[in-house]
């Protein structure tokens, strides 16, 4: 293949195309390894967390996506004007566009990334399912190409049988996704995904697949160099979900067992080398009730939720993915040894007790969590006013301890020192989840937020509303005692004012004067 | 100030009140009796939002977070808003009359976004809880429901326009 670095070239400067937290999270490991960075904004993003870590940044253009952080003109050109020899994506905006990853080989600058081919054929996910069907991997059950009209797609999902997923072909990280249950619905949520799929990925082609009952979702983070080693680095379990967000990661996965892990690596390698992949990959399963596992997708990025593989492991994802661009070896099989437990939360600006509405605004006061086994990924400042133009993900706390209850235990501990003010968060809907037995058991599905909303939605521990009314009311009585206290100096001055005799006097009193 | 005060809290949006008497004893050191129960309190405020409570020698970090009138208390995770009011507050709170689905309702903007779709025009009979406009934030569509059965009797918007928080969208009567 054309333009593959057999030879190590070393690279010195990346730009990041991306912002929030997984721009941070880049530029991190980027200083570690004496790399420059330049970051790219839009008009909402000068006062981003990312802009001010970086070493140069772009100013991109307006604030909607489409006009900044999707524009691959303007990005390519900014990697150019500023030097920059390679551009990592980060995920979601232009991680999994080809054309993107095209465009800036023919300026002669890396992608951190794979192939373009291996993009779209993973990309299109109607392609990516027969190639893999063709591979020997096998498929949850839907439509072989994208559908384009909608009476087109209500008739098939009239003979696959409703409930349907809905999802965008040029899909991923949820948006353009909805599960429809029956014919009545169809019309709106058709048309409501098709919006979102062209509004988040430019691409608005939709598809359609049969909805697997209490399905999990375990997914294989997989790694492959241009020296023709691929491996899989074990598995990250993803069903806690709403409206096909992932809430909770965690690795090992509670369903998943050695031999299962084995098998389930094996077949994702075997995904990644049947489309030549390079770099950083995640081969996503369906697992049924019976520990079948049915492949459903592969995101040809890195992952939100790469954390807590990263914690199991010890190694640096971003790193590696860096080495592999600049033609290193990727670690052999055997020697990725896998270590306790991690769990990831996903803290988004969002009111759980308004359904989920975002959240934007200013956060007026942020105290982050500290102490042994966590890990605070965040995009966010005190002071920094959360956009709405963009995703509502503020940060992605993680926990690792030797063993799963112990991890719980510490994230929740973490999240209770997790301090957000002016803005609302789903901070205490994450520590539901985890103090909920079924996700305590481990016998949970991707069912697990609609079935428990209820649950989860708990309110405030009565045996503490007594203290919580003593702090409101020692804080008012401050207020007031403040108040009154400015108030009579104030009223002491203005009565002052109006007699230049008194004024006189005061000012003598203040030198020491008489009393 | 060392007169004893007392203040109404109201809990879950105004559902329950409960009274709450702080005496000042000096230095950070209080009595506040909530009911019968009659506590000593040690307050140490620390950075901004944060109070260190002694409660009959229990230690607990509070968080408040001013939200206008309310306040959201933060203790062990556990969230409480909650609305301080003294005499005089109550007194106007009372004269100004209750919240009330009665009459005209205006659906306001919950946060600032995109009108993506009109799902009742001005005229549409609404039941309550059924869809009227699609507002999209942070790459997310939401749904905005009806306060109450009735008509859609104003539209301040358009499909594509972009609103402000709280920004009034449509008027049910």
């Amino acid at each position: 293949m054309v333009g593959r670095p057999m030879t190590q070239n070393r690279i010195s400067k990346v730009l990041v195309a991306n912002r929030g937290e997984i721009a941070v999270r880049v530029i991190r490991t980027c200083r570690e390894m004496g790399i420059a960075t330049v970051a790219i904004y839009s008009d909402a993003d000068r006062g981003s967390f990312h802009v001010r870590n970086a070493d140069q940044a772009i100013h991109l253009g307006p604030s909607p996506a489409r006009q900044s952080y999707l524009d691959i003109g303007r990005i390519v050109d900014a990697a150019r004007l500023t030097g920059a020899d390679a551009v990592h994506p980060g995920y979601g905006f232009l991680s999994e566009n080809a054309e993107f990853a095209r465009a800036l080989d023919r300026a002669g600058i890396v992608f951190i990334g794979p192939r373009p081919e291996s993009i779209e054929a993973m990309g299109v996910k109607t392609t990516a399912r027969q190639r893999m069907a063709e591979a020997g991997v096998p498929t949850v059950p839907g439509s072989p190409t994208p559908i384009g009209e909608e009476a087109e797609a209500r008739a098939f999902a009239e003979r696959i049988g409703f409930p349907v997923m809905i999802k965008a072909a040029a899909g991923g990280g949820g948006k353009g996704m909805k599960r429809c249950d029956g014919p009545e619905g169809f019309g709106r949520l058709w048309q409501s995904a098709r919006r979102e799929a062209g509004g988040a990925f430019g691409d608005d082609r939709l598809y359609l697949e049969k909805y697997l009952e209490r399905p999990r979702h375990v997914e294989i983070q997989v790694f492959a160099d241009e020296r023709g080693s691929s491996i899989w680095v074990g598995e990250r379990e993803c069903s806690v979900q709403r409206r096909q967000q992932k809430v909770i990661e965690e690795t090992p996965s509670c369903v998943v067992d050695a031999r299962m892990r084995e098998a389930m690596g094996e077949l994702a390698v075997r995904a990644a080398r049947a489309v030549d992949y390079r770099g950083a990959g995640t081969v996503e399963f369906l697992v049924d009730a019976e520990r079948n596992f049915y492949f459903l997708e592969m995101n040809t990025r890195l992952q939100v939720e790469h954390p807590v593989t990263e914690m199991v492991t010890g190694l640096d994802l971003v790193r590696l993915q860096i080495e592999v661009a600049q033609g290193g070896r990727i670690p052999a099989q055997e020697e990725v040894v896998r270590r306790g437990h991690a769990i990831e939360a996903r803290v988004y600006a969002e009111d759980p007790a308004r359904n989920f509405m975002p959240s934007p605004g200013k956060i007026t006061y942020l105290r982050v969590p500290a102490g042994p086994g966590v890990r605070d990924d965040s995009g966010v400042y005190s002071g920094w006013v959360v956009p709405q133009h963009y995703d509502p993900l503020l940060s992605k706390l993680v926990a690792w301890a030797p063993t799963r209850d112990q991890a719980v235990a510490r994230l929740l501990r973490a999240l209770d020192e997790y301090t957000v003010h002016g803005i609302t968060t789903n901070l205490s809907y994450l520590a539901e989840v985890l103090r909920h037995p079924a996700f305590r058991s481990g016998e949970y599905d991707t069912g697990f937020c609609t079935r428990y909303a209820k649950d989860l939605l708990r309110g405030p521990d009565p045996a503490l509303e007594d203290v919580a009314l003593i702090a409101a009311a020692l804080s008012a009585h401050k207020r007031d005692t403040e108040e009154a206290e400015a108030f009579a100096a104030r009223g002491g001055e203005a009565t002052l004012s109006r007699s230049q005799w008194l004024r006189q006097g005061r000012a003598r009193a203040l030198r020491g004067g008489i009393r | 100030m060392t007169a004893p005060v007392s203040y109404v809290a109201l809990l879950e949006g105004g559902k329950r009140e409960r009274t709450v008497k702080v005496t000042p004893l000096g230095l950070g050191l209080f009595e506040v009796r909530i009911g019968d129960a009659v506590h000593r309190i040690d307050a140490y405020r620390h950075d901004f939002g944060t109070l260190s409570l002694l409660v009959d020698g229990t230690s607990h970090s509070a968080t408040l977070d001013e939200r206008g009138s309310v306040v959201h208390v933060r203790l062990k995770g556990s969230l409480f808003p909650v609305e301080i009011l003294d005499e005089r507050r109550l007194r106007l709170r009372r004269a100004a009359g209750g919240f009330t689905v009665e009459g005209k309702q205006t659906v306001t903007a919950p946060m600032p976004g995109k009108v993506v779709k009109v799902l009742a025009g001005i005229g549409a009979p609404v039941k309550e809880g059924q869809g009227l406009l699609v507002i999209e934030a942070m790459k997310m569509e939401n749904e905005l429901k009806s306060p109450k059965d009735g008509k859609v009797v104003e539209l301040y918007v358009k499909e594509g326009q972009t609103v402000e928080g709280n920004a009034k969208l449509c008027a049910v009567e």
